[in-house]
């Protein structure tokens, strides 16, 4: 694992365009060595795009070492979606050395939405967070700041949801 | 002495657009600073839920008005993912034309702005007159002047009108040209270098950290572009750098914005050059799978994304869009904390703020 962490750091310094085979590998073996049970369904998508599920309850470990172990230094987009049974937040995750991108999908229940934030493994989802849960009325546990961001503070609804209706 | 907060905006010269920035200073060095966004939040991810793919296109456009077409581009490269469709070679490389010619505008604008931000209303001048060339070619080829609603799910509008390539290579000769002016007018001035040079400085570690994207991050040092790394359309053919600066700090991004006009001119020339004949568009499918679909681009201020969930009927489930700026505004903070009240503005300028996308 130590050395691997080490050609991650020097994968930095290198030129672009090298979105190898190789490199998925490892982001999947990794993942599912420290985590068997809870991810599902690894998929490459396409070159340099993968796909997981995970359990929202290891969401913020597994977040934790996509950062350190991986080098998924960057949080591109939380988008939080509304189904028919439950709610489904999808992580894009992107890396500045391999420039590979990780779509991590986690599934909360309809009458409890709430995961784990990860505002403090990457900075830039804290806003990204304060919109899901503005718009989306998603609860972030152990964010630093959790209020609406877009809508005013005394905004009565979660406008995203299906059951608000735009328009008279 | 006593510390109190300040309110920048949501009217002010400073903002370019509604928002506000409230600083919290000690004497004139600022302790704490948050913006606050959403004054111009139109709903836009929940009126797409009940439109049609295609009635989409032209609020897509509405997202940004310095930038317009390169959203319109990122949802047909989102709506083309979602429904499979593959663009006729054509029209990814008139899509790069046009995405360049946006981006040199936009970046004019930018400088435009932050010029007179600073003070040096010759500056705003030369770089709105110099824009206008780029606004008036693509004028000429979409028909409209900002709002251009030029790529079609499939492919573009229509085909290159009239001597063009001729019209777009003089273009390019003539920035080139004025670039070497705008050296010597912005960086001859010492007003502007004293302002500039050691403000606002962020880490390349902050900024990997805090999802800055686009100029902001690679004048942090970081040589990161989604048109190289993780390409799209005709970019793979053609040759370019991203550019980069070490510094971090708001000449660095004013560098690596004038640098990047440069390299844009280069991409125009090669795209116009290498552009075969044939079709420019297909013809898409009226409804999309059940499935979702994924674009990502390099928005001239930052990584615009945009993640689509259809549902088997002719409009999207979801459609979820990534405001580069929304991202780069929330690391306001790191930038500005220990400077002085002065240089708010600078800093704030050198992001290239837009609230239309930033609010959506």
């Amino acid at each position: 694992m130590e050395s691997r962490k080490g050609d991650q750091r020097e994968g930095m310094e290198r030129p672009p365009m090298n979105v190898g085979g190789d490199a998925d590998e490892r982001v999947i073996r990794t993942i599912l060595d420290a985590f068997p049970t809870s991810v599902k369904d690894f998929q490459k998508v396409r070159a340099g795009v993968l796909r997981a599920r995970i359990d929202r309850r290891d969401l913020f470990r597994a977040c934790k070492m996509l950062r350190d172990q991986l080098g998924f230094e960057h949080i591109s987009m939380i988008s939080a979606v509304e189904y028919a049974d439950r709610f489904e937040l999808v992580y894009h995750v992107s890396c500045y050395g391999s420039c590979m991108l990780l779509e991590l999908i986690t599934t909360t229940p309809r009458d409890d939405p709430s995961v784990d934030s990860v505002s403090s493994v990457w900075g830039g989802a804290n806003w990204q967070e304060r919109e899901a849960y503005d718009l989306m009325g998603i609860k972030f546990n152990n964010h630093p700041k959790l209020e609406r961001i877009l809508l005013p503070k005394d905004f009565m609804y979660h406008p995203l949801r299906k059951e608000y209706k735009e328009g008279p | 002495m006593a510390e109190m907060w300040i309110n920048m905006g949501p009217q002010h010269p400073m903002t370019h657009g509604l928002w506000n920035l409230r600083i919290k200073v000690d004497g004139e060095t600022i302790t704490d600073a948050e913006p606050e966004v959403g004054y111009l939040h139109r709903g836009i991810e929940k009126i797409c839920e009940n439109r049609t793919y295609t009635q989409i296109l032209p609020i897509a456009d509405r997202l940004c008005y310095g930038a317009s077409l390169s959203w319109n581009h990122l949802y047909c490269r989102t709506v083309e993912d979602l429904m499979g469709v593959e663009v006729p070679e054509r029209a990814q490389y008139m899509r790069v034309v046009a995405l360049e010619m946006q981006r040199i505008a936009s970046h004019q604008m930018w400088l435009a702005a932050y010029a007179v931000d600073l003070g040096l209303m010759t500056g705003f001048i030369y770089a709105m007159r110099d824009r206008e060339i780029f606004i008036d070619l693509l004028q000429s080829l979409t028909g409209s002047r900002l709002t251009y609603n030029f790529c079609r799910i499939g492919g573009v509008a229509h085909d290159l009108p009239p001597d063009f390539e001729r019209d777009s290579l003089r273009a390019c000769d003539y920035t080139e040209k004025k670039i070497d002016e705008y050296y010597d007018l912005f960086e001859g001035s010492k007003v502007f270098m004293m302002r500039n040079v050691g403000v606002g400085k962020l880490s390349k570690e902050d900024a990997m950290n805090l999802g800055v994207t686009g100029p902001p991050l690679r004048a942090s040092g970081v040589k990161y572009d989604l048109r190289k790394d993780m390409s799209y359309e005709a970019y793979p053919e053609i040759d370019f750098q991203p550019i980069t600066h070490p510094d971090g700090d708001c000449y660095a991004r004013y560098r690596v914005r004038m640098e990047e006009m440069l390299e844009s001119c280069k991409i125009i020339r090669q795209a116009l050059q290498k552009m075969p004949k044939g079709k420019w568009r297909v013809v898409a499918p009226r409804n999309a799978p059940v499935g979702t679909g994924l674009g990502r681009v390099e928005d001239p201020r930052g990584e615009g994304m945009m993640y689509v969930v259809g549902d088997g009927t002719d409009r999207p489930y979801r459609l979820k869009i990534r405001s580069p700026i929304f991202v780069t505004v929330s690391a306001a903070k790191r930038m500005l904390v220990g400077y002085k009240v002065a240089d708010v503005v600078a800093i704030m300028g050198g992001l290239d703020m837009c609230i239309g996308e930033t609010d959506r």
